[in-house]
């Protein structure tokens, strides 16, 4: 039961990070580092809350938070595939975007800066309490999730599915290895980047939309805070693989239960909170590493750029 | 529909030009729409800078970290290194100027100074070197080796701050006062503008002249634009992608170790404000050009500081300069058509 308990509240904090981690992977794999996806987390927590108070629905709620996260992706896709930005630099202006969009809506329509905290917000839809009872522990620790922390579940699989078993995945990891000779063998390349930056805006659209809707029921100004970017070190970490980059997902998830706690206790939490940076950074250095060692020149860099 | 063909140098200057101008219509519009006096809230945000001389001094105070971080985004660009870890250079050299000027509280006047600040450029230059380091050895994609140094530089801040080096009688996580004695003196005839700021003019030249005067500049700017044509014609340029690196974090640390000193006095965990996203749009605006930096950290300054000023005076929120600074850095670096990156 304690360990029920335990991988419930895990489970929690990790979906918002699997979800961008797997916003992350997807991009990656057509070989473009996305770091926009805590602007587009953050656009999709807004919109859940704001659509949420008007509409009193949670389905409108979700479906205005992605509506958002892919609008913001389609302008992403726009202004760095269609008109040939650098990828980096407007990721990094899609999050200041993000930002400044957020606040300014918050000042401008409802009149307060320090945030947005409808008195009433539609629950999303969850595991009803003792459905899975029949499960030891598996069935604890999924009861009471939202139904955005199972398509989180969910998503691991079928993103391994598409990219190993549909040919728009093929076609997408083609690109991601050599954009010339995949336009060469008849992939669509920009098109397949577009749409692969559009999963990414969903991905992230149902992270903020966790993270918003599912415990707290308000939105803060920035309140998405790194989630984005430990998603991108979930990624690296995973080598943009789906099941390592998910099983990093949730053990960096771990890492920030872990430093909550610790702060609770006066304890130095930033050394635990700085674990996902490191690891990432250290997996990246140890890859490389081997990659050097076993051959003179790679052909293909890794990471991005 | 064929791309329009223009001569290099104005095809170079529409393609920054047009964002700009595009963003600042958009803004002028978006002022119009939501405010009652509209103009009141551009004359605000354009010269409430130069209202007064107290004004003026929050405006250079606030031009002076823009400026250090544009120029240290200039020489790792120039190298061909896409260094964003510019935020987390500074947080480091100003937690190490910090540090070190409390140690230094009692050395002979300028010593204490010039320790603390050399503090801050040495940390900041190391770890800039870490990243370069990784690239040039293994090939480690230095956007994301430095987007995750900066979250280990602030968390590792963020440590010192609250436990060894906070003040406890202060509210915050905030550290102890730096004694005068290490404080960077204030420009003579501007009261409240720090003098980091004549350090930092003085820099632009400098790496202007470093860059397109030297031997070693051009050696650097050939290794950035062509790392394997510069080592054909027996450039090393590995090296001269270290020793940017390395010269790029020294100057980010500098910038946080000259903000503590002359204009914080203290180091608090939050204070700065994007410094290093906004240098890098500083460094981009100006094309990477040192003397094009001093202009475009200015306009930057003025247009951050103008806002406080328009959101005291009118109906519209600060944080429309976010939402513009948004779109710019967005379609700062479109060129209207799918192209190869730039390094």
């Amino acid at each position: 039961m304690e360990i029920a308990q335990f991988l419930n509240s895990a489970l929690v904090q990790t979906s918002p990070l699997l979800l961008c981690a797997l916003a992350t992977l997807v991009t990656s794999r057509a070989n473009m580092l996305n770091v926009a996806v805590e602007g587009m987390a953050l656009t999709a927590a807004f919109a859940a809350i704001a659509v949420g108070q008007t509409t009193g629905s949670s389905a409108m709620a979700l479906t205005g938070a992605l509506a958002a996260s892919t609008g913001m992706a389609l302008l992403f896709g726009g202004v760095a595939i269609g008109l040939g930005a650098d990828f980096i630099v407007a990721g990094l202006g899609l999050n200041i975007l993000a930002d400044g969009g957020t606040l300014f809506l918050l000042e401008e329509v409802y009149q307060d800066p320090g945030g947005l905290r409808p008195d009433h917000f539609p629950d999303l839809w969850r595991v009803p309490d003792g459905a899975l009872s029949f499960l030891p522990v598996i069935g604890g620790a999924l009861e009471r999730q939202s139904a955005i922390t199972l398509a989180a579940l969910v998503a691991v699989p079928v993103m391994a599915l598409f990219l190993y078993r549909t040919p728009l995945g093929y076609a997408l990891r083609a690109v991601g290895e050599d954009e010339a000779a995949a336009a060469a063998n008849g992939v669509r390349a920009a098109r397949v980047k577009m749409l692969s930056v559009l999963l990414s805006g969903v991905l992230s659209g149902l992270a903020g939309a966790q993270l918003a809707m599912d415990r707290l029921h308000f939105f803060l100004p920035a309140m998405t805070s790194g989630r984005g970017f430990i998603g991108l070190a979930a990624a690296l970490f995973g080598a943009a693989e789906p099941w390592p980059t998910a099983g990093a997902a949730f053990v960096f998830g771990l890492f920030g239960a872990l430093g909550d706690r610790l702060q609770a206790f006066q304890a130095p939490s930033e050394f635990v909170l700085m674990a996902p940076y490191v690891a990432a950074l250290l997996a990246l250095t140890v890859a490389r590493w081997r990659a050097v060692r076993r051959a003179r020149a790679a052909p293909v860099s890794e990471g991005g750029r | 529909m064929r791309p329009l063909v223009l001569p290099p140098r104005l095809a170079a200057a529409v393609s920054l030009l047009g964002p700009a101008v595009a963003v600042l219509v958009g803004g002028f519009v978006l002022v119009l729409a939501i405010s009652d006096d509209p103009l009141l809230a551009y004359k605000d945000l354009l010269f409430a800078n130069f209202y007064s001389v107290a004004n003026f001094a929050l405006f250079v105070n606030r031009t002076t970290p823009l400026l250090f971080i544009g120029l240290s985004v200039i020489l790792s660009f120039r190298a061909g290194v896409f260094n964003v870890g510019g935020e987390g250079q500074l947080y480091l050299g100003a937690i190490a100027a910090t540090a070190a000027g409390l140690a230094c509280a009692r050395a002979p006047q300028p010593l204490g100074l010039i320790a603390a600040a050399a503090a801050g450029a040495v940390v900041g230059a190391i770890y800039g070197f870490i990243p370069g380091q990784l690239k040039v050895k293994l090939g480690v994609n230095e956007v994301v080796s430095t987007l995750m140094l900066n979250f280990v530089a602030m968390l590792l801040t963020q440590y010192l701050v609250t436990h060894p080096l906070r003040d406890p009688t202060a509210y915050g996580a905030v550290s102890f006062m730096l004694a005068p004695s290490v404080w960077l003196p204030e420009i003579p005839c501007l009261p409240g503008a720090t003098d980091g700021a004549l350090i930092a003019l003085a820099l632009a030249p400098l790496v202007w002249l470093a860059l397109y005067r030297t031997t070693w500049g051009a050696d650097l700017r050939a290794a950035g634009a062509n790392p394997r044509f510069a080592e054909a014609v027996g450039i090393d340029a590995d090296r001269r992608v270290l020793e940017a690196m390395a010269l790029s974090g020294a100057v980010a640390g500098l910038a946080g170790a000259l903000y503590v000193l002359g204009i914080g006095h203290r180091f608090e965990q939050n204070f700065s404000p994007g410094f290093g996203l906004i240098g890098l749009t500083v460094a981009l605006l100006a094309r990477l050009n040192p003397f094009g930096a001093i202009l475009t950290a200015a306009f930057y300054a003025l247009v951050l500081n103008g806002a406080a000023y328009m959101q005291i005076d009118t109906d519209v929120p600060r944080s429309l300069v976010g939402l513009l600074t948004g779109f710019l850095v967005l379609f700062m670096t479109a060129r209207g058509r799918a192209a190869a990156a730039p390094a």
